[in-house]
Order: C-alpha cells, then structure tokens, then sequence
C-alpha cells in the first residue's frame, strides 16, 4: 500500500526528525561520563590498600583534578546548548525527582564539589605549599585524614554521573533507539572503561599503570557484549524499536555514516583489547619499575583507542537517535 | 478543573488551513514556526485511494512527559488542566522536545520552549481558540468534557474516537473521528 503525506504547517527542529541535540551534548556527555571514570577508578587506587597511614595512602593524585577539569568543561558544553542559561537559577529553585534534567542540575555541581575536596585530600604534604592560600593549606590538610570517606564518596557520585546521563536518554520513550534499559549499563561501562584508560595515560607509577590496564581489559570485554546486548535488544523489539537501529546497519543510505561509526567502535575496541591482553603477557614475570619507551607508546595508544571509541559511541547514539520515532513520520 | 479537550472531525475538514494561520496570527508565533499543522495523508493502492486531512497540535496529555522531563517546572499543568509553558522558567535545555512524541513542541528564537496554549488566553475570557474559532468545516470542536451538556461530550459519546500513539501512554486530550479511514494518526 502506497502512503504519501504532506504537511502544512511543521518545524524545522522537529520535521523530517528532530534535530535538538547536537555536538554539544555530546561532548557535554562524553566528558561527564570520562570524568565519572576517572574519579571512580582512582578512588578505587586509593582505597585499594587497607591499612596504610594516611599520609601515604593516595596512590592517583593528579587524577581528581583532571576529573573536575573535564567535568567542568563538560558542563560548561551544556551551559552553551542552553535557550536561556540565565533561567537556570530556576532549576536551583526546585528539585524535580522524575526529571533527569533536574538530577543534572543539581548533580554535576555536587559532584565537582566533592571532587574538590577529594582533589584537597590527595595532595602531597610537599606539594601543599602551591595552595597559597593559608586557608587551602589548613583545609587540606585536615581533608587528608579524611580521604578514605571523600575516596569512598567520590566513587559512588562518579557512578551516579557515569549511569545518569544514560538513563537521562533513555527516558525520553518518544525516542525509540534511547528508550530502553541497556542504554545506561552501556554509558556506565564505557564512562569506566574511558576512565581507567585516562589512569592508564597518566598514571606515572608502572604499577597504576598495570592495574588499570588489567581493569579495562574486563570493562572492554563487558562494553563490547552491552553493545551487542543493546543492538539485539532494539532488534528483537516492536515495530518502532526495530526501525531505530536501521541507521546502523544500512550501506547505502544517507545514513552510512552511522555504519562507519559502528565499524569504527567495533575496530577500536576490539584493537585496544588486543594491545592490552599483549601487555598483560609481557609483564606476566612481574613487573618492572620502568618501562620501555614502546610499552608506554603501546599502553597509551589503546588507552587513546578506548577513549575515541567512547566518543564516537556516543555521538553514534545522540544523533542516530534523534532520527528515530514512535509515529509514522 | 474543567477537562478541556479538541475533538477533530476529520472528515469535516476541507484542507483550507486557516487554522494554521489563525494561531500564528493569534499567538505571534515566529516566522518558520507553527503550533499547529495539517497532514494530508493518502493510502491505497490506485485508484482505490483515500486521503485524510488531519490537525495536529499539542494534545494536552494527562500523563504529560513533557512535564516530567521539565527540569525548571518550566512545563506544567495549569489550573485549567492544560499543559503550559512558564517562559520565565524555561532554560531552553529543549528536554520537552525529545519527550514529546508528538513533535509538539518547538524552540523558539528566543531559545525557550513554546508550543499549543489551546488559546489559554481566550480561555480565560470564555473564548474558544482561535483555531476552532476560524474552523470553516467545523472540523475543530472544543470544549469541557467534564460537562455531560458540552458538544464535545455529546459527540465522544456518538462516535467512536481515536488518539494518536495511543499506545505511548500520554493519555492525550485530542480526539479525533474518522469513520472511513483506517490508518492514519
Ligand atoms: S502533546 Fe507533547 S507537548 Fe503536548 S502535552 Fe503531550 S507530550 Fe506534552
Ligand atoms: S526546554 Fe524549558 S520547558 Fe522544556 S524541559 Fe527545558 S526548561 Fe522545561
């Protein structure tokens, strides 16, 4: 049966499909859940060890402050997609449970907050002078006996923010390809697995380095089969749900360049794994307190590898989704 | 509350769209926007083709995910039981226009969310919307659903009426009626 519509009277941003969201959103996305990564797989460092004193304990020290960088820039991307930023003190007037929006709101600041006093808890006693201020100083040095509790914090507001803007997605059930429960296992476990690839590349201790590589082999492991979980999914679903995963699978249409995404995320992540898996060989004698020049530039490279691949996961789905339905047109 | 609801008589439209453009002359909706639309819609096989000429708007849902998504309660249900938009409010995060399967919504050149009022305005003062107002085939019918007397009553109790998605849950509070054409909505 033939089905021709014509229609008088649409708005660009929402016919043929919708077009709200764009890169912003994505970095925006990308960069909390890199951030989230970072701020859990180094508290994981930190509390790794039980019984050290205190002052010895912080294994990651640069990485809370590269968490609350990158979240900050992050916010500052969805600040910028913002209608009307000035309306947000709005938002800071109300908290609205069933609004993921809101948990946004009110969560990123939470988080950087956190984060803040986490990044005051790991600093070194000799590097504690470059706070300047006296007052920086006194309080960091009081967070430093508190850093197993803000470590522990830190984690579980980094999973928050990891899963949130999964299930921010995936409760919009207008948008077929968001809506469904694998989306914010998939965003946790990518939001992770880019956060122990970034430990990875700075982490200068060869055996931070060796820890997180043999954690992110697993994460890996488990984003490939969500992503598979999550295109099978939509697959074996209704009408709607079926048709949203189209975009990925079609070589002809416009839309290739979702194809070109999905190939890319298959090659990249499968890539990193194998350079990982090589390194957990060679260091199967134990390891060595320095690395060679190439084991860096190999470790760095799959790390770069699993954090492209989150990148692109991401702007696969933001977009592809939008192109996605519950009515006929 | 009243239960302000718009049956559409779909076969009573004759395609004119002065709807269209009685809200946008009504509500200063920008240029390139609309709050309002028509579809035409053709099916069949020829020369076996029917075509329907359908109203969309915001349908004013009972379990509204615009509202839900609405981080600044920006997007609510007024006193009346419709759903509006607190300019005021809104931050323009356009969560609404994801959430919306309808494609209701819009953003405005001003960065904020905007879309059907069902003419709250004219509400207030007794006055139909001007969609319905300026409605040549009688097509639009609006009125309180809550009143048993109301044409709208009469006329979801005579036919049998539709709403779009209905399956997405929204409860929507636009009817429409069509006997003849099976698809559509
Ligand atoms: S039609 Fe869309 S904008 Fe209108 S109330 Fe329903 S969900 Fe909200
Ligand atoms: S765009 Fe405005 S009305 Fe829509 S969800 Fe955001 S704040 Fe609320």
């Amino acid at each position: 049966m033939m089905i021709e519509l014509s229609i008088t009277g649409t708005n660009a941003i929402t016919f043929p499909h919708l077009e709200v969201w764009d890169w912003r959103i994505v970095f925006y996305l990308f960069l909390g859940g890199l951030s989230a990564g970072i701020l859990v797989m180094c508290s994981i460092a930190n509390l790794r060890i039980p019984k050290q004193p205190v002052e010895e304990l912080a294994q990651c020290v640069r990485a809370p402050l590269i968490a609350f960088i990158v979240l900050a820039v992050g916010a500052l991307f969805i600040i910028l997609d913002l209608g009307s930023p000035l309306h947000l003190v709005w938002g800071y007037l109300t908290f609205q449970p069933l609004s993921l929006m809101s948990w946004g709101t009110w969560g990123v600041p939470a988080v950087l907050f956190a984060n803040a006093l986490y990044i005051l808890a790991v600093i070194p006693k000799e590097q504690r002078h470059r706070l300047k201020l006296p007052l920086l100083i006194k309080l960091s040095e009081k967070l430093a006996l508190r850093m197993r509790p803000i470590a522990k914090l830190n984690f579980a507001l980094g999973i928050f923010l990891g899963i949130y803007t999964g299930v921010l997605l995936s409760s919009f059930a207008a948008i077929p390809l968001w809506n469904n429960a694998t989306l914010p296992i998939l965003f946790l476990v990518s939001a992770l697995s880019s956060g122990a690839a970034m430990v990875v590349i700075i982490a200068k201790k060869a055996e931070i380095k060796f820890l997180f590589t043999k954690i992110d082999i697993w994460l890996i492991v488990a984003e490939l089969v969500v992503i598979a979980l999550f295109f099978y999914g939509l697959y074996t679903s209704t009408a709607p749900y079926k048709k949203a995963i189209a975009p990925f699978f079609s070589l002809t249409s416009e839309h290739f360049i979702f194809t070109l995404a999905l190939i890319a995320i298959f090659l990249l992540l499968p890539l990193a794994l194998r350079i990982k898996l090589g390194e957990l060989k060679e260091f199967e004698d134990g390891l060595h307190a320095e690395f060679t020049k190439a084991q860096i530039f190999r470790m760095n490279f799959a790390a770069i590898l699993v954090i492209a691949g989150t990148l692109i996961l991401r702007a696969a789905i933001v977009y592809a989704g939008q192109l996605t339905k519950l009515s006929a047109y | 509350m009243p239960k302000y609801v718009m049956v559409i008589d779909v076969e009573r439209c004759i395609g004119c769209m002065a709807c269209v453009i009685a809200c946008k002359k009504e509500n200063g909706v920008a240029d390139g926007y609309f709050r309002t639309r028509v579809v035409e819609e053709v099916r069949g096989e020829f020369p076996n083709l029917r075509m329907e000429l359908r109203s969309e708007l915001c349908n004013h849902c009972e379990n509204a995910p615009c509202i839900d998504a609405c981080p600044t309660r920006a997007s609510h249900r007024a006193k009346d039981g419709t759903v509006q938009i607190d300019k005021k409010k809104c931050i323009g995060c356009k969560a609404c226009i994801l959430a919306c399967p309808y494609d209701a919504r819009y953003s405005t050149p001003e960065g904020v969310a905007d879309k059907c009022t069902f003419c709250e305005h004219r509400l207030k003062e007794g006055r139909k919307p001007a969609c319905v107002e300026t409605c040549l085939g009688k097509s639009r019918i609006f009125g309180d659903l809550d009143d048993p007397n109301s044409e709208v009553s009469q006329l979801l109790k005579k036919h049998e009426a539709t709403v779009r998605l209905e399956f997405a849950g929204t409860s929507p509070r636009v009817f429409y009626i069509n006997k003849k054409f099976a698809g559509g909505l």
